[in-house]
């Protein structure tokens, strides 16, 4: 036993030996690895302080990117509402282009309508223009037609003035040779009757006369001029004849205003009113002429007035018509023109003619005629 | 009818008037040196002698032409042009006789060179006094250059 148990012991031992070195192995290698360790720590740590840092950095990032967000909410939220707006707007716009559209369409109508209407118009204005074109061709052969019949006119009165006055003057002529030179050969009773036939021959050229006078005037032009009135109206007062020299009546001429006129048209006027009165008043003694004016509007109103025979009221509307008498050839001579001249020569002058009377006791005769300021 | 020796020569186509014309001259005593022809025509043949006229003396001028205006073939107006624009004869008075006043011819006449005019009175009183008066001035009283 002893001897076992040293080599036990030595062999204990060496196991021992063996195992010290074993563990001091492992010490070696634990050192090493405890180093490692240390290093690794040291890295580890390393690490976790730039961890550290990069968690700080993260965390700063964060905070930043909780900021944008933050930031991005906001301006999310702007966008929404901008977009609400925008979609609103939208809205809107699509309702007032609704509107728009049908506006247009109106105006598309209004513009149809008025295209039509301007249609409308245009032929109504062809239609204006060709009815004018119409109514200028139809003036132009109307006035050719009246310029004709005026020359027809025309050459009708000098036919009846040359073609009648000849037989005329021929009966008048040859019956005065049978009074003259046949008288012996014919009793009382023949010599009166030629007498009556030299008297009415006489009578008709006078009616011819006073005919073609008449028509005469609606051709003459009638060229206006200031008239003196008081000289006129004296120089017709001094050529007046009188049939009997022993009964001239009394003539009152007024204040005669001047007036607007054809001259010698406005004398026969008062040739004619003026031998009227003295005619008219041949079977009244002392009778007394007045002639005078007044004004009226624009107008000068000259009058004649005498104290003769006058005449009915009652046929006034034939006062002033061609070959109209209201009395007989035996009591007044006269063809009865000179008042249809009176009046168409004062209407030429764009005046009026009219007259009073009252039967036995005189008559007065009006007519107008433009005032010089007028 | 002569027609030598007139004074008055008397353009007249109607009867009625030539009859009652040369009657008053004849009563105011011009008839027997006056000689009638019945339109223009025959009047320029007499002047110039011409036709029925040829044996007439060119020397021998009337002393009066009483044309009346209105004719057939040659009017009054054509015979006034043809004397009045012609020296030879243009001195010899013309008096125009006339039915009426109308118409253009008065201005005519005279710018063709009528010397009167006369318009023939339908009235037998004025109408002898007329010719009677015509005949009066022109043969008695007016001188003519020879």
């Amino acid at each position: 036993m002893k001897k076992n148990d040293s080599d036990e012991l030595i062999i204990a031992n060496r196991e021992i030996a063996f195992q010290n070195e074993e563990k001091e192995d492992r010490a070696a290698e634990l050192a090493i690895a405890n180093k490692e360790l240390i290093f690794q720590n040291a890295e580890k740590e390393n690490r976790a302080a730039e961890l550290v840092i990069a968690n700080k950095e993260l965390a700063f990032q964060n905070e930043e990117k909780e900021k944008r967000a933050a930031e991005l909410v906001i301006a999310n939220k702007e966008l929404i509402f901008q977009n609400e707006e925008k979609e609103n707007r939208a809205a809107e716009l699509v309702i007032a282009n609704k509107e728009l559209a049908f506006q247009n369409k109106e105006k598309e109508k209004r513009a149809e309508e008025l295209i039509k209407a301007n249609k409308e118009l245009k032929n109504a204005e062809d239609d204006i223009r060709k009815l004018n074109d119409e109514l200028e061709q139809k003036v132009i052969q109307r006035t050719a037609q009246l310029e004709s019949v005026n020359k027809e006119l025309e050459s009708f009165s000098y036919s009846v003035s040359h073609d009648l006055r000849a037989p005329i003057r021929a009966i008048n002529g040859y019956t005065r040779i049978l009074t003259e030179d046949y008288a012996e050969n014919l009793d009382p009773e023949g010599l009166k009757i030629l007498h009556s036939i030299i008297r009415n021959s006489k009578k008709m050229g006078e009616l011819i006369d006073d005919l073609l006078a008449f028509s005469k005037l609606g051709r003459k032009q009638v060229s206006f001029s200031e008239i003196e009135m008081p000289y006129l109206v004296n120089t017709v007062r001094e050529e007046l004849l009188f049939e009997d020299q022993e009964n001239i009546p009394e003539f009152e001429i007024g204040e005669l205003p001047n007036a607007k006129g054809d001259k010698s048209l406005i004398k026969q006027v008062w040739i004619n009113l003026i031998s009227n009165a003295v005619k008219y008043s041949k079977y009244k003694v002392k009778t007394k002429i007045e002639i005078g004016a007044y004004k009226k509007d624009q107008f000068i109103v000259f009058y004649v007035k005498d104290a003769g025979a006058g005449f009915d009221m009652q046929y006034y509307d034939k006062l002033f018509g061609v070959f109209q008498r209201l009395h007989s050839q035996e009591e007044f001579e006269g063809t009865g023109i000179g008042l249809a001249i009176v009046q168409k020569i004062v209407q030429r002058h764009n005046g009026t003619v009219w007259a009073e009377s009252v039967v036995n006791e005189g008559s007065c005769f009006y007519f107008s005629l433009p005032a010089i300021n007028y | 009818m002569s027609y030598h020796n007139v004074e008055i020569l008397f353009v007249e186509d109607s009867q009625d008037d030539a009859a009652l014309t040369i009657r008053a001259l004849k009563k105011s005593g011009f008839t027997n040196k006056l000689h009638h022809v019945i339109d223009g025509a025959e009047a320029l043949d007499f002047i110039y002698c011409k036709g029925a006229y040829a044996d007439r003396s060119h020397k021998e001028f009337p002393k009066l032409i009483l044309l009346d205006l209105k004719m057939p073939k040659v009017s009054g107006l054509q015979v006034l042009e043809k004397i009045k624009s012609d020296p030879v004869f243009k001195s010899i008075p013309v008096v125009m006789l006339t039915s009426s006043n109308e118409g253009p011819d008065i201005e005519k006449c005279f710018e063709l060179g009528a010397n009167s005019y006369i318009v023939k009175p339908v009235d037998s009183d004025n109408f002898f006094n007329a010719v009677k008066e015509i005949g009066l001035y022109w043969i008695i009283l007016s001188q003519q250059p020879h």
